[in-house]
């Protein structure tokens, strides 16, 4: 045993010299060759990471266009999709060593404050992103800002929104219409719960998204714009506790499954199990795929407020596409991007391929969103008109190097404690506050 | 064997003449492979990890601070993990070797029928990926009334139950996930270590007048000692090495209040999604201390160490 | 033992215990089995579920994946098959050269080796992942599957096991060929590695289970799609905001075959192969 373990050491110690030689000759790393923009064929390659498939399927279709609108400049698109946390971290670990980044990459929102840190290894673009500012909802790219300088721009603006299921409101005799605050919300819910016997509405308890919408549509948010947390101030109590009082009612329950992307969720939804679901635009991909029974049941209204006309949404979610500072033709990369994501053409299929609510608010009133396809199947044709109604009340939320951390407490321990454990919002939201201070 | 001199001197020649026949030389070359993987992607990797426990480990620039990292590791969510990690492997060790045990021992009876059959069918789910069983897992045991598991413990009027929403499910599943997986494998180990149990003995103790039970306490299981010693040690790796079936059941390494981190999804949080990999490697070598205690004290219990050459 | 197998109690309790054992062990794998055949709104309407519903079953979701359009399932499907080959192939023919020399020779430095085996058998491969990736990318095998196989190449527990199973091969055998005029590796790979088959068997199917369905070490080494091995590409199935169950299911039932092949191809020498390489200690 002695011997094994001298041994051990023996050589751990010998090699350990052995171990920086090799190490600083490790890191004097060559550029990576893919990341290089060798010419294909007179077409410029570009490299493209993203983590889910719908995107590189939308990628490389706005590719096409590209080139058949820009055939001087072709390029050629090279997409690959990776698992989501994995994408996130060779990114990071890409972008601080220097090598192996693609030209452009999507981050998740969640993310994206990690890739700003210091100084950022993102391309700007100022360029392509500020003469548009005008023509889309700007908080989509200023989430994706540090000083000044725009890093990354959005899918969609992930207005939050309110689904209702009419055919459970209209037994208990609710006018979704009348529901314009939060009080009112409540009183509703109580009929609701008496002429359905099921719950009015669902929160998540292990994402935040629907304690998150709650409090910034008032204006509070889970840090301010300095990174500061305050988590736990006054107004985020009060909404977890008016959270806390509706599970506590049965009036809400915490969604099966802990969250409403959990494939138990789905089945529970699909079954009408709940009246409504507080959640951004892009949930109705979810509906549309997962939940075929609520076709034609389900309307989109603006979230009940805090007070009389108070704001009734906010931006949440979200992934910003970046150029990386990494790649050889950054000017190219992001004149694609910006027609990947800021024309007008280029809205209209993020709205027909993917189901999101475009940036661009002009595209909003566009006939192409009435067109018949299986979004409007299941929802109806007029889709658009809430977000044209709440288009001034769509809210920002901080996006900072402090915010990923928060969130992530917030997704694993606040809201579990106060909505599955029953415990005191205010003493949780303070603990996990000051966790996060420390 | 006629020419027997004539043969050996002949060969000796052509050996002098080749390497191919050095049989001084032929040791080193066959063991070769494994010095060289050994000092490349195992001690300079074990040398680099713990030179880089010490260092803050950044884009360019390292530098040493000292215990530092290990400081770090004192806070809850690491206990947390050590504890889930703990709990876990005493849990599958309480299962996965007394069950398959017995299993074996029944399988291998002469009362026993389709033993083959029985045999393979318990090593399938051993064949499946933790991406694929921790896919049906979840889906299995989803907290909706219809899943299959709430659906099984209905029948016993026992009420629905949130699987992976509490600390003492989760680790239940999770243990049961273990179970599913591994018990056909360590049937077999046992299996192997039966087999090699010379029939004699039994017939002697038949002889004797000894009963079944005396037989198993006084013959098979002693017999199976180095089998069973052998379970263990691989099993407390396994144990405390668990990450996959954690990280597939709660989507990624987010499990709610931490109910489902371990040692090594907390290597991976901050080694690679934090990308701090010195902090990383503290943990990896805590994880080390761990095992290496463990298994010593394991070892010095069992007496193995001397045999091991 | 020349015992008569009758149809005694004890057998038929021991049949119903193992055979309830059975349904507990193939239930998982039957409801899967089950769902690829029905659309993934159904799996999500009701769970899995243990029904056999010939009106909603169809042969869709392995079409869509035969299809062509289902991601890249047929390239991570070949890429996971040229590893698992590759890797078991190499680790089969490295580890038992190692564990071959360590048993019949008596050279300097065999104890030492034999210690280095076992201390390498004892150290979790997780806690030297990150060193492990920096080296990786220091000697450019980043996303190849040589950086994926490398590593884990000669690995400490076949290693073990040969040098079990070598030790008990006849030494005579050794001198013959020495007379017959074969080279010191000409011993090993005509006369003794065919007498090591039953090994040779039991190790192809462990390290083949263990090569096909690794997760962590191609996660990390791996970074484009199109090298991906399948557990990874269907971990790029599931996303936070949703995942795709069509090809998921079909895709998981799939990827069950090829080591369920190997198994069946290989299960006579595993027990026998594990019983003579014997785990004594």
């Amino acid at each position: 045993m002695k011997k094994a373990h001298g041994l051990m050491l023996a050589t751990t110690l010998l090699l350990s010299s052995l171990a920086t030689a090799c190490s600083s000759g490790g890191e004097t790393a060559k550029p990576d060759a893919n990341a290089g923009g060798a010419a294909a064929g007179g077409k410029t390659k570009l490299q493209f990471w993203t983590f889910n498939e719908l995107h590189q399927k939308y990628f490389v279709s706005m590719a096409e266009a590209w080139n058949k609108a820009h055939p001087d400049k072709a390029i050629q698109l090279e997409a690959s999709t990776l698992p989501f946390d994995d994408m996130h971290n060779k990114l990071l670990v890409a972008l601080q060593s220097g090598t192996g980044a693609p030209d452009i990459s999507d981050i998740e929102i969640s993310k994206f404050p990690n890739y700003l840190k210091g100084t950022p290894q993102l391309a700007e673009l100022n360029t392509v992103v500020e003469p548009e500012l005008k023509n889309i909802v700007k908080s989509r790219v200023d989430i994706y800002s540090k000083d000044g300088k725009y890093y990354g721009i959005d899918y969609h603006v992930g207005a939050s929104v309110i689904y209702y299921n009419k055919e459970m409101l209209d037994k208990a005799g609710v006018n979704p219409d009348s529901i314009t605050t939060w009080d009112e919300f409540y009183e509703a819910g109580k009929k609701v719960v008496a002429a359905t016997g099921k719950p009015m509405i669902t929160f998540e308890a292990t994402d935040p998204f629907s304690f998150w919408p709650m409090i910034a549509q008032q204006g509070s948010d889970i840090t301010d714009k300095d990174g500061k947390v305050t988590l736990d101030n006054e107004k985020n109590i009060a909404v977890l506790q008016y959270m806390q009082k509706l599970v506590k009612e049965k009036i809400a329950i915490v969604a099966p499954g802990g969250f409403h992307h959990a494939e138990e969720y789905y089945g529970f939804m699909n079954k009408a199990g709940a009246a409504s679901i507080a959640m951004p635009m892009w949930y109705m991909g979810r509906f549309t795929d997962y939940m075929p029974d609520l076709k034609g049941k389900l309307v989109i209204k603006p979230m009940p407020a805090w007070t009389k006309g108070g704001n009734r949404s906010v931006g949440m979610g979200g992934t910003g596409t970046a150029v990386t500072a990494q790649s050889k033709n950054k000017e190219l990369a992001a004149e694609f991007l910006a027609f990947a994501k800021l024309s007008k053409e280029a809205n209209i299929q993020i709205w027909k391929q993917l189901g999101f609510d475009p940036i661009r608010t002009e595209v909003w009133t566009a006939p192409e969103l009435k067109e018949d396809n299986k979004f409007t199947q299941y929802f109806g044709k007029d889709i658009f008109d809430v977000m044209i109604e709440i288009k001034d009340e769509i809210g920002p939320i901080n996006v900072n190097e402090k915010m990923p951390e928060v969130n992530d407490e917030l997704k694993k321990t606040t809201l579990f404690k106060a909505l599955n454990d029953m415990e005191d919002p205010a003493k949780v939201l303070k603990e996990s506050a000051d966790q996060l201070r420390k | 064997m006629k020419n027997h001199t004539v043969a050996i001197q002949a060969v000796e020649k052509k050996r002098s003449g080749s390497l191919a026949y050095n049989q001084r030389l032929a040791p080193y070359v066959f063991v070769a492979p494994f010095l060289i993987t050994f000092i490349l992607f195992f001690a300079y990797p074990v040398a680099s990890t713990v030179l880089m426990s010490f260092q803050e480990v950044l884009p360019g620039q390292t530098k040493f601070i000292g215990f530092d990292n290990y400081k770090k590791l004192l806070n809850p969510t690491f206990y947390k993990a050590i504890a889930n990690s703990a709990k876990y492997t005493v849990l599958t060790l309480l299962v996965l070797i007394p069950l398959p045990l017995v299993l074996a021992v029944f399988l291998n009876s002469t009362f026993m029928r389709g033993k083959n059959f029985f045999r393979s069918t318990l090593f399938v789910p051993a064949l499946t990926s933790v991406v694929v069983a921790g896919t049906v897992f979840k889906l299995v045991f989803s907290e909706l009334d219809s899943a299959l598991a709430n659906t099984f413990i209905g029948f016993f009027g026992i009420e629905s139950q949130k699987w992976l929403g509490q600390s003492s499910t989760a680790l239940l599943v999770l243990v049961l996930l273990a179970t599913w997986r591994w018990l056909g494998v360590n049937i077999i180990y046992f299996l192997s270590g039966l087999q090699s149990i010379p029939t004699e003995l039994y017939e002697s103790a038949d002889i004797d007048g000894a009963n079944t039970w005396d037989k198993f306490v006084k013959i098979t299981l002693p017999l199976l000692k180095p089998v069973t010693i052998y379970v263990l040690t691989i099993s407390i790796y396994a144990g405390f090495a668990m990450f996959t079936e954690s990280y597939m059941l709660y989507n990624g390494n987010r499990s709610p209040k931490d109910m489902g981190l371990t040692i090594v999804g907390y290597i991976y949080q901050q080694g690679l999604e934090k990308n701090n990999l010195g902090l990383g490697s503290a943990i990896g070598l805590t994880l080390l201390g761990i095992t290496m205690f463990i298994n010593l004290v394991q070892l010095k219990i069992t007496g193995q160490f001397r045999k091991g050459d | 033992m020349p015992q008569t197998k009758s149809w005694s109690v004890q057998s038929v309790l021991l049949l119903l215990l193992f055979a309830a054992i059975a349904v507990f062990t193939l239930f998982p794998i039957y409801a899967l089995f089950l769902a690829s055949f029905k659309p993934s709104q159904e799996l999500l309407r009701y769970g899995l579920n243990l029904r056999f519903d010939t009106e909603l079953m169809s042969l869709k979701n392995y079409a869509f994946i035969f299809s062509g359009d289902a991601s890249n399932y047929f390239g991570w499907y070949t890429n996971s098959l040229v590893i698992t080959v590759l890797a078991t192939l190499l680790c089969l023919l490295f580890s038992s050269m190692v564990g071959y020399g360590l048993a019949v020779y008596d050279f300097k430095g065999r104890n030492l080796i034999f210690v280095l085996v076992l201390i390498v058998m004892m150290v979790p491969v997780e806690i030297i992942l990150l060193p492990l990736y920096k080296l990786i990318i220091g000697l450019r095998m980043m996303d190849s599957i040589w950086g994926v196989i490398l590593p884990f190449m000669v690995a400490p527990l076949p290693i073990f096991f040969f040098r079990q199973y070598a030790e008990g091969l006849p030494k005579d055998f050794l001198d013959a060929g020495r007379i017959d005029g074969c080279s010191e590796y000409g011993i090993f790979f005509r006369l003794m590695a065919p007498l090591m088959a039953p090994a040779f068997g039991a190790m192809a199917i462990l390290q083949g289970m263990g090569a096909w369905n690794n997760f962590l070490w191609p996660l990390i080494v791996l970074k484009s799609n199109e090298k991906f091995t399948l557990p990874i590409g269907l971990a790029t199935l599931l996303t936070p905001y949703g995942n795709n169950y069509d090809i998921l299911i079909a895709g998981s039932v799939l990827a069950i075959l090829p080591i369920l092949i190997l198994f069946i191809f290989f299960q006579r020498f595993f027990v026998s192969g594990l019983t003579v390489g014997g785990v004594k200690g």
